[in-house]
C-alpha cells in the first residue's frame, strides 16, 4: 500500500533518518519500536507527508501506486483526506478545548465527502458506537474537558477513521493513558483494523503493546531499523542485540522485587554525536572494532532481517 | 469562584453608565438636544434643566446623552471594522507564512508609522469633514494593531497538538483557521477591542474639537469642548461636562479593558499585584 524508498530526513545538524526502506501491504499491522530520537515518528510523518518545513525528506514516496515523492501540499491534504490518518499520544492536547468533540468528528466527513450537517452528526454518532465510546448521543455535544483520557483517544480514532482510511497510523497511542485503558485501546485498534481491512502502523516504546498489536516489528535505534520480522520472531527469536536489549528489559511479574531490572547500558547520543556506523555501538555488549565506523547492512534471514555485523559474523562463521 | 480583578469592576460600571445613557439618548432626552431658549442662556443647573443650559439656552445633559450615542456609534463601527479585517489579516499571515505573511506585516508596520490625525485631515479634504470620515480614519488606522495581535496568537495556535490533528484529518489552512485557530484567539482580539475602543472615543473627540468630525448640530462631546473653549471665563461648566464624559468613558474602556485581559492571563495578574 506504501513503499518507502531510500528515504531520509535531514535536520540542521546532520541526518535524523538514515536511508531506509519501509513498505506496509493494505490490511497489514506493522509496528515500529524504539526510544524517542530513534526516529519511528518522522518515518510515520514523511509517510503523511508532515515532516516539519524545517527538515528535508530525501527518497522515494509511493502511495497505493502514485509517486508522492514531489508531490504539493494540496495533493498531500487530499491524501490524508481519503487515505491516509493519524491519531496521536496527548489525547487532551490533540482536541480543541472550544470545539464539541462532535463537531471535531464531523468537520471533516462535511468537507471531504459532502455530507450535510445532520448527515455528518448520524455518521459521528455510529463512528462513535464504533469505537465504543460511552453514551455516544451524549458525548456528541461534549467538550474535550468533559471527556476523560480513555474517551477523547477515542474521540481522536474516531476523526481518523471519519474518511475510512487505508491506513490508520498510531503514534504512541498509549503512552498517555492508564494501563488498563491502553489495553483496552490497543484491542479496539486491533479489532477495527480486521473489520475494516485497514493498515495499521502502531508505533511505540512498549514492546507489550505492539506485540498484542501487530503481525510485523521494526525495531528503530538512532535514526535507523536495527531488526526487521514477524511479531513472533522479534519477541522470541530477535538477532540483533539491542532488541534483545530492549526484551531483557521488559519487567517481569516473576522476578518482580526479586532482582533489579536489567537496562541497556548508557543513553541516546544526540543526532549528531550517534557513531557514524552502527548506531548501537558504543552500547552494544558485543561490539566489534568497526561497529563505529561501518555501518552494517539490513540481512536478509529467513525470518526477517538484522542489521548487526556480529551477526553476519556469527552466521558466516557458523558455516 | 475567582475574585474579579478590581480594574475589571470599575471599568464595567463606568461602561454600563456611559453605554445606558447613550442607548437612552435613542428614546428619551430631557430635552430636545438642539431646541434653543436663548432667553434663557447660560442657566445655572435647576429642577428642568440638570445641568444647566449652554450659550443658546439648549439643555446640557440631552447634548451630552446624544453625542454619547455619536461616540458610541463612531467608536464601534471603527473599532469592528478594524478589528475584523486586521484579524483576518493576521489569519491570513499566520495561515500562509513565508511571503505573504512577510508582505502583511510589512504592510502594518507601514500603517503604524500613519499618524492618525494626518489620515483624518486628508480625509476630510478630500470628502468634507463627517463622522463617516472619522469611522473610516480610526477603523483603517486600527487593522495594524490587530493583525499584530491575530496574527501572533495564531502562530501559537498553529503550533498546538489539535492543529496537527486536524491537517493529519486533511483540513485545509483556511478550514483550520475558521474552526480551530480563530476561537482560540478571540480572547486577545477581543481584550485589544476593548482597550482600542477607549483610544477611538479619545480619537473621535480629538477630531470633532477640530472641526473634522460631527458637524452642527450633531453634539459631540469634542465639538461642545471647542464651542465652550471661546467662552472658558463665563463659563466653564460647559467645557467642564463633556470633558468629564470623555474622561469617564475613556477611562472605563481602558480598565475594562486591562480586566479582562487579567482574567484572561491570570499570571499577569499576579505578577502585577506583586509589583
Amino acid at each position: 500500500m506504501i513503499d518507502l524508498t531510500d528515504i531520509h530526513v535531514d535536520g540542521p545538524t546532520g541526518p535524523l533518518l538514515r536511508k531506509t526502506n519501509f513498505s506496509i501491504a493494505a490490511g497489514e499491522r506493522v509496528g515500529i519500536v524504539g526510544e524517542s530520537g530513534s526516529g519511528k515518528t518522522l518515518l510515520a510523518l514523511s509517510m503523511m507527508g508532515m515532516v516539519s518545513d524545517q527538515l528535508t525528506v530525501g527518497g522515494v514516496i509511493n502511495v497505493e501506486g502514485r509517486d508522492m515523492t514531489s508531490a504539493s501540499e494540496v495533493d498531500w491534504r487530499l491524501l490524508r483526506a481519503r487515505r491516509l490518518s493519524m491519531i496521536f499520544q496527548e489525547p487532551m492536547s490533540a482536541l480543541n478545548p472550544l470545539r464539541r468533540v462532535g463537531d471535531t468528528v464531523a468537520a471533516p466527513l462535511m468537507r471531504h465527502q459532502g455530507y450535510t450537517r445532520e448527515q455528518a452528526r448520524a455518521r459521528a454518532l455510529s463512528l462513535f458506537e464504533e469505537t465504543g465510546i460511552t453514551e455516544p448521543e451524549r458525548r456528541l455535544s461534549q467538550y474535550p474537558h468533559q471527556l476523560s483520557g480513555g474517551q477523547r483517544q477515542r474521540v481522536l480514532i474516531a476523526l481518523a477513521l471519519a474518511c475510512d482510511p487505508a491506513l490508520l497510523i498510531a503514534d504512541e497511542p498509549t503512552s498517555a493513558l492508564d494501563a488498563e485503558v491502553a489495553l483496552r485501546i490497543t484491542d479496539l485498534l486491533v479489532r477495527l483494523s480486521r473489520e475494516r481491512d485497514m493498515a495499521l502502523l502502531f508505533i511505540s516504546h512498549d514492546l507489550a503493546a505492539v506485540s498484542r498489536t501487530t503481525e510485523r516489528i521494526i525495531v528503530m535505534y538512532g535514526g535507523d531499523i536495527m531488526e526487521t520480522g514477524s511479531t513472533r520472531t522479534i519477541m522470541h527469536a530477535s538477532r540483533h542485540p539491542y532488541t534483545k536489549g530492549l526484551l531483557a528489559a521488559r519487567p517481569a511479574l516473576s522476578t518482580l522485587g526479586k532482582r533489579r531490572l536489567p537496562t541497556i547500558p548508557g543513553s541516546v547520543p544526540p543526532p549528531q554525536d550517534l557513531p557514524r556506523g552502527c548506531r548501537f555501538a558504543g552500547r552494544c555488549p558485543v561490539e566489534m572494532a568497526h561497529c563505529a565506523t561501518e555501518r552494517p547492512a539490513l540481512i536478509l534471514t529467513s525470518t526477517g532481517a538484522a542489521a548487526c555485523h556480529r551477526h553476519i559474523a556469527d552466521d558466516s562463521g557458523g558455516q | 469562584m475567582r475574585r474579579l480583578p478590581v480594574n475589571l469592576l470599575i471599568g464595567g460600571a463606568l461602561v454600563t453608565l456611559v453605554i445606558s445613557a447613550a442607548s437612552l439618548s435613542v428614546i428619551w432626552t430631557p430635552h430636545p438636544y438642539a431646541a434653543m431658549d436663548i432667553p434663557n442662556k447660560f442657566a445655572p443647573p435647576s429642577a428642568t434643566h440638570w445641568l444647566g443650559t449652554d450659550q443658546l439656552g439648549r439643555d446640557l445633559v440631552s447634548q451630552l446623552m446624544v453625542a454619547a450615542g455619536n461616540s458610541m456609534m463612531v467608536a464601534l463601527l471603527a473599532v469592528s471594522i478594524g478589528a475584523l479585517l486586521g484579524t483576518v489579516l493576521g489569519l491570513v499571515a499566520a495561515a500562509r507564512g513565508g511571503w505573504t505573511e512577510e508582505a502583511i506585516m510589512r504592510l502594518s508596520d507601514l500603517g503604524f508609522a500613519f499618524p492618525t490625525l494626518l489620515f483624518a485631515i486628508m480625509l476630510a479634504a478630500a470628502f468634507g469633514p463627517s463622522l463617516t470620515v472619522v469611522v473610516v480614519a480610526i477603523a483603517f488606522i486600527n487593522i495594524p494593531t490587530f493583525a499584530r495581535v491575530a496574527r501572533a496568537s495564531a502562530r501559537q495556535v498553529w503550533h498546538r497538538d489539535y492543529v496537527f490533528a486536524a491537517r493529519a484529518a486533511g483540513m485545509n489552512r483556511f478550514a483550520i483557521s475558521r474552526d480551530h485557530i480563530l476561537p482560540n484567539i478571540a480572547a486577545p482580539v477581543i481584550v485589544q477591542a476593548t482597550i482600542e475602543f477607549a483610544v477611538a472615543i479619545l480619537t473621535e473627540a480629538a477630531l470633532s474639537y477640530l472641526g473634522l468630525g460631527a458637524q452642527p448640530p450633531a453634539p459631540s462631546w469634542g465639538r461642545m469642548l471647542s464651542e465652550a473653549q471661546t467662552l472658558m471665563y463665563l463659563a466653564p461648566q460647559l467645557a467642564i461636562w463633556p470633558g468629564l464624559c470623555i474622561f469617564i468613558a475613556v477611562l472605563g474602556f481602558g480598565l475594562l479593558g486591562d480586566g479582562l485581559r487579567d482574567l484572561s492571563d491570570p499570571r499577569l495578574g499576579q505578577r502585577r499585584a506583586h509589583d
